[in-house]
């Protein structure tokens, strides 16, 4: 399926920035089914410098820096994306793929192989996801058996925490420690993101945080909104011998094609879609929008999306 | 006169195990026996009194170690005992070969870390120690740097071990301290101890000194000849403060915060007087996750925010580059046999102290079953907080430091505890034994690495103490290598002899600095004027200190509604919309002398100007020191003492001597730093100051007319505080009056301290500001001041004693030349302000997180 997308992020600032520096990450990785035909970012004001590179784990980054004074800035970055997820979704059946027990996970990840050398770093605490307490590991017993796929275990605790949690927005915000969100079951879906991988690693397992984009279809017979789409987020879990399986927490879905990738991290702190310094006395508002063209002629796509 | 060796001795091998000096027989070791016959000759009166020398000069010298989180830490005196710490050249050699390998093997571990991490590609090293460790910054994955190695400074922290061999307890990179205080020691100890020094062969430092100049200037860009160099410092509250000021002035490198500096068109600016001037080369003092606000810590004040692109691109070297942190690791230790033998195919020739990493299964179970025997520490946090001893742990805290260790055991080592050798420290004319720690510097040196001889011996507070660090209250010591070799008869000697030109002028002044200096200028006139007119107020107090009624006392109410006015002490003695005028005087006038929470006040005024001192301290001259000690002697006692004791009497006794050593500073100033250095900043400061204030005095004691008895004892009150009753009989030799007052003291062009005479001071100093130099025009800035000097100049007395119809108590014209003065001299400071100083806006996230 190919996709346009346009994704923009506007600041109104209450008093003169004078100068900033940004990063944003924004322009869609490399990533398995799916494929970057066009991309254009536009800044405004114009930047007085701009550059691109890839940052440690191969994502995109885009840096750039506004000398002039300015009220408002706005990023709009334009891409036209095609994604064929089937076949890879397909090979999730695969027994490469289920069979793997969580002892045997365990078993290979032991050891240093050329495989598993990059996927374990996303065991390990990350700056977002540390430190947590007991009742983490005690919600992620409750799937994760010794002698149980780590494939089923994975999918019912994304199935768990889509059922135990309630999607509110505005309880929670990037700093909103995840202990808060364990304890009161409520958050958006960097949220339930950020529980899946804590519960992963808290049993030893990688898993990884994938920042991205959901096309939400309207209502049978409704037009859909332009700017209704919605960044996303969703985590990955690593199955030695097998590689990396994505489940989306917040649409109890394993994500196919609606799902576009960006970029993933540790967690949301590797992979925020702006940030910068300001210099400035005032302070600033916030508004996003995305929205996301389906380019195919056959959009009957079945969409079971709950939320 | 001789020491009776019994005494000087006398308790010392009480449970000592290892002794530098001692024997196990208590004989003195051979390399010792020089240093300790001198001792002996020196006599217990005389090493005491030789300490007591080496303190008074660390004080004079304003050498100080702020202790965090200790109220009166700031800017405690650093402490150096007399005995120094000395190694024989030969034993000395080994170790010199241990560091340069150490040096060498960690900077390829950086570099393969930042590269293409063979060494956990290929499982030397487990990829926890490296991932899960805090100073591994995946920012500077990949970054090429300008220099040849991304190790240039390395320190190590040395202790003795029980084979009799030094051991490595600790490394540092990101920013080593002691380098500064290692010279200051030597310095010190060789001017005090000359005769010990000469009789015992010491090594100079002035090479290493000379090198890590050299280093610096080298590590430039694209082999830019006369670079830019600064040492960025966390600024006046960090505990080694002292000496990245004293490394920058003994290099003369611009000292610089992170708000100094800012980065545009990818490269990195210093903000300074006339406008940026371009940094290419950047020796930081701040640990790295401070540096770059941007991309490392987003809550951090200390950095830059685009710092890290800035290296990125090559177009600046920041010395020890941003992500060594990596290599302050205990974690690493015990994988650094494997790494020296698959970098060198070596053997480590420093012995390192026995770790277990809790990474290992093996390893863990050993850990926890012999956890009371052990040390632990997390591999990523190296301060003593966070190393734990357990064998003061109880078994409930022991349980819970096993279950951390378990749940999360790739952060922690244990280490074996250790009874580190013990060294001589003089006590109270005593020579007791204390532990010590030596820490090592090296740096990068053409294609190896070359080590400072000796550096700095720290040691324990006390005899039991094993815990050896300066924050806990330690003392240190000058570590000598002893070399027979060597001149002999030659006292060490470190002096700068580096020999490039600074080009340091009024335009490359960093605006921070010229901004410390304009306010350390108005505090110090705001002091003077201030003291001065309280010192008057008192002695016309002083035999007034039972209750007065002032609508009585004509006199005493002007007098004291003018210090309210001038100190802007509100209500004071005058009142405000919300309270009326205070109806206990001697409280009231107390408190605007001692109170430092009352802003306006003495003390409070006083307070500024020290803090204003401290940020410049790069600037001052060791006169400078000693006095400003001394107004700190008299003048503490005074804020510390009970209200109820202080006596008009005994403040006015003070107030003497606290203006007398004002004046004496001030001449220093005047001496001691150059124009260019930003004397001419100071100068706006200060006569600005002492302006804003006279027009406040004059406004409160001129303007108003009363009986002609009241006029002549509040003129005489005027020119008391104005410090000119001298020159007003001298000049004018008749009784006093308001038209030779306002001449004298307003209008005078050849008088010093004439309202005019400043002014046109100001004038003139603030026309030589970088941006004043337009022909033709003047500055936005200069326009105020050139209104008030013409103003002054057009007035006449006659038209300024004149009163009104309507008001026959107010002098109207001198009221209002008076209030319109008051206005430009405001807008001139704001003004100056505005161009020179205010460019550093307030730096923010465009989200707030906050992440720790």
């Amino acid at each position: 399926m190919d996709f346009l997308i346009t994704h923009i992020t506007e600041y109104s600032y209450s008093e003169e920035v004078v100068f900033c520096h940004n990063i944003a990450t924004i322009k869609p990785r490399q990533s398995p089914g799916q494929e970057l035909l066009e991309y254009h970012v536009e800044i405004d004001p114009t930047p007085t410098e701009f550059s691109e590179r890839k940052d440690f784990f191969g994502n995109n980054l885009t840096r750039f820096s506004i000398q002039k004074a300015h009220k408002k800035l706005a990023v709009t970055s334009t891409c036209k994306i095609s994604r064929d997820y089937t076949a890879i979704k397909n090979s999730f059946n695969s027994e490469k793929c289920t069979k793997v027990t969580l002892v045997s996970a365990l078993d290979s990840l032991n050891g240093n192989t050329k495989d598993n050398f990059e996927p374990k770093q996303f065991i390990l605490d990350s700056i977002l996801i540390k430190n947590n307490k007991a009742n983490i590991k005690e919600y992620a017993l409750e799937s994760f058996k010794p002698n149980r796929s780590v494939f089923e275990a994975t999918k019912e605790l994304m199935q768990r925490i889509f059922i135990d949690f309630n999607f509110v927005s505005g309880f929670t915000n990037v700093s909103t420690p995840l202990d808060v969100v364990m304890e009161e079951k409520k958050g958006v879906c960097q949220d339930f993101a950020q529980i899946g991988i804590a519960c992963l690693r808290s049993v030893g397992l990688p898993a990884r945080y994938i920042s991205g984009y959901i096309e939400t279809l309207p209502p049978p017979g409704k037009p859909k909104l332009i700017g209704a789409d919605a960044s996303h987020a969703w985590f990955a879990v690593y199955i030695p011998g097998f590689g990396w399986v994505d489940f989306d927490p917040t649409n109890n879905k394993i994500p196919e094609n609606q799902h576009i990738v960006v970029g993933w991290g540790r967690d949301y702190y590797d992979v925020p879609p702006l940030k910068g310094v300001v210099y400035s006395s005032g302070s600033s508002k916030l508004s996003v929008s995305v929205d996301i063209k389906s380019l195919n002629t056959t959009t009957n796509q079945v969409q079971s999306q709950s939320q | 006169m001789k020491v009776d060796v019994e005494s000087l001795i006398e308790n010392y091998f009480e449970g000592v195990s290892y002794d530098e000096m001692f024997q196990d027989n208590r004989g003195v070791k051979d390399t010792w026996k020089n240093l300790y016959e001198t001792l002996k000759s020196l006599g217990t009166e005389e090493l005491i009194s030789r300490q007591k020398e080496i303190d008074w000069n660390l004080a004079e010298n304003g050498i100080t170690y702020n202790v965090y989180n200790d109220p009166n830490g700031l800017n405690r005196p650093w402490s150096l005992n007399l005995v120094p710490f000395i190694m024989h050249k030969n034993e000395w050699n080994k170790v010199e070969k241990g560091l340069q390998q150490r040096a060498t093997l960690l900077d390829l571990v950086v570099k393969d870390i930042y590269g293409d991490r063979q060494l956990l590609k290929k499982g030397i090293i487990p990829h926890e120690v490296v991932f899960g460790h805090r100073g591994f910054l995946r920012q500077c994955d990949g970054i090429e740097i300008n220099t040849h190695k991304y190790l240039s400074v390395y320190a190590a922290d040395l202790s003795r071990g029980p084979d009799g061999r030094m051991w490595v307890v600790n490394d540092r990179a990101q920013a080593p301290s002691g380098m500064g205080y290692s010279l200051e020691n030597r310095t010190i100890a060789g001017r005090v101890l000359p005769n010990i020094y000469r009789n015992i062969h010491v090594n100079g430092q002035d090479q290493f000194f000379n090198d890590f100049n050299k280093l610096l200037v080298n590590a430039a860009p694209a082999n830019k000849t006369n670079p830019t160099v600064v040492v960025l410092t966390p600024g006046p509250h960090n505990e080694t403060y002292f000496e990245h000021a004293y490394l920058a002035s003994y290099y003369g490198f611009p000292l610089v915060r992170g708000s100094d500096l800012v980065v545009r068109d990818g490269k990195l600016w210093m903000k300074s007087l006339k406008a940026l001037k371009q940094v290419d080369v950047v020796y930081r003092r701040v640990d790295d996750v401070f540096v770059d606000p941007l991309e490392l810590r987003e809550d951090s004040y200390l950095g830059v925010a685009g710092l890290l692109d800035v290296v990125r691109r090559k177009n600046v070297s920041i010395l020890n580059p941003i992500g060594v942190g990596i290599i302050e690791n205990s974690g690493l230790i015990p994988f650094m046999p494997a790494i020296a033998k698959y970098f060198l195919g070596e053997k480590l020739i420093l012995p390192q102290i026995a770790t277990w990493w809790c990474g290992q299964k093996k390893e863990l179970d050993h850990v926890l079953s012999d956890i009371s025997k052990l040390v632990i520490k997390r591999i990523d946090k190296s301060n003593r907080e966070s190393i734990v001893f357990t064998e003061f742990l109880n078994e409930k805290e022991l349980e819970a430091l096993k279950d951390k260790i378990k749940s999360r055991p790739h952060l922690y080592v244990a280490q074996e505890k250790i009874k580190f050798s013990t060294v001589p420290n003089l006590v109270k004319g005593k020579l007791e034994p204390r532990n010590m720690v030596c820490r090592a510097f090296t740096i990068a040196k053409d294609k190896g690495y070359t080590v400072m001889s000796g550096g700095l011996v720290r040691v324990s507070s006390t005899k039991e103490n094993v815990r050896v660090s300066n924050q806990r209250g330690g003392t240190s010591k000058d570590f000598c290598i002893i070399d027979e070799s060597s001149i002999k008869g030659k006292v060490p000697r470190v002096g700068n002899t580096n020999t490039t030109v600074v080009a340091a002028g009024l335009n490359d002044l960093p605006s921070l600095t010229a901004e410390n200096l304009y306010w350390a200028g108005r505090y110090i006139g705001r002091a003077l004027v201030t003291s001065r007119h309280l010192r008057m107020v008192l002695n016309q107090m002083v035999n007034n200190e039972e209750v007065i009624n002032l609508d009585q006392n004509t006199k005493l109410s002007i007098l004291l509604r003018s210090v309210t006015q001038l100190t802007n002490t509100y209500p004071g003695f005058v009142g405000d919309e919300k309270e009326p005028a205070v109806s206990n005087l001697k409280d009231e006038l107390i408190s605007v002398i001692v109170d430092q929470d009352k802003v306006g006040s003495l003390a409070h005024t006083l307070s500024m100007f020290s803090n204003s001192y401290y940020s410049i301290r790069n600037l001052w001259s060791t006169d400078m020191w000693r006095v400003f000690d001394s107004i700190h002697q008299i003048w503490d006692p005074i804020i510390n003492e009970d209200i109820k004791l202080l006596s008009y009497k005994k403040l006015i006794k003070v107030l003497d001597k606290l203006i007398t050593r004002l004046i004496a500073f001030m001449g220093l100033i005047e001496e001691s730093i150059l124009v260019d250095q930003g004397l001419l900043l100071y100068f706006i400061g200060l006569n600005l100051e002492r302006v804003i204030l006279n027009v406040s005095n004059f406004q409160s004691m001129l303007t108003v007319v009363t009986e002609d008895y009241i006029e002549y004892e509040i003129l005489e009150a005027m020119l008391h505080s104005h410090e000119s009753l001298n020159i007003y009989r001298y000049s004018y030799r008749s009784y006093i009056n308001i038209n030779s007052v306002i001449s004298l003291i307003l209008l005078d062009t050849k008088y010093a301290r004439s309202l005019t005479y400043l002014v046109r001071r100001l004038k003139k100093d603030i026309a030589h500001l970088p941006h004043s130099k337009v022909k033709g025009a003047l500055q936005d800035y200069e326009k105020p001041i050139f209104e008030a000097f013409s103003k002054l100049r057009l007035a006449s007395v006659t038209d300024l004693v004149d009163v009104s119809e309507e008001n026959r108590y107010l002098r109207y014209k001198l009221n209002k030349l008076l209030t319109e003065l008051n206005v430009l001299l405001y807008a001139t400071s704001k003004a100056i302000s505005d161009t020179y100083f205010n460019h550093v806006d307030d730096q923010s996230q465009l989200s707030r997180q906050k992440f720790s």
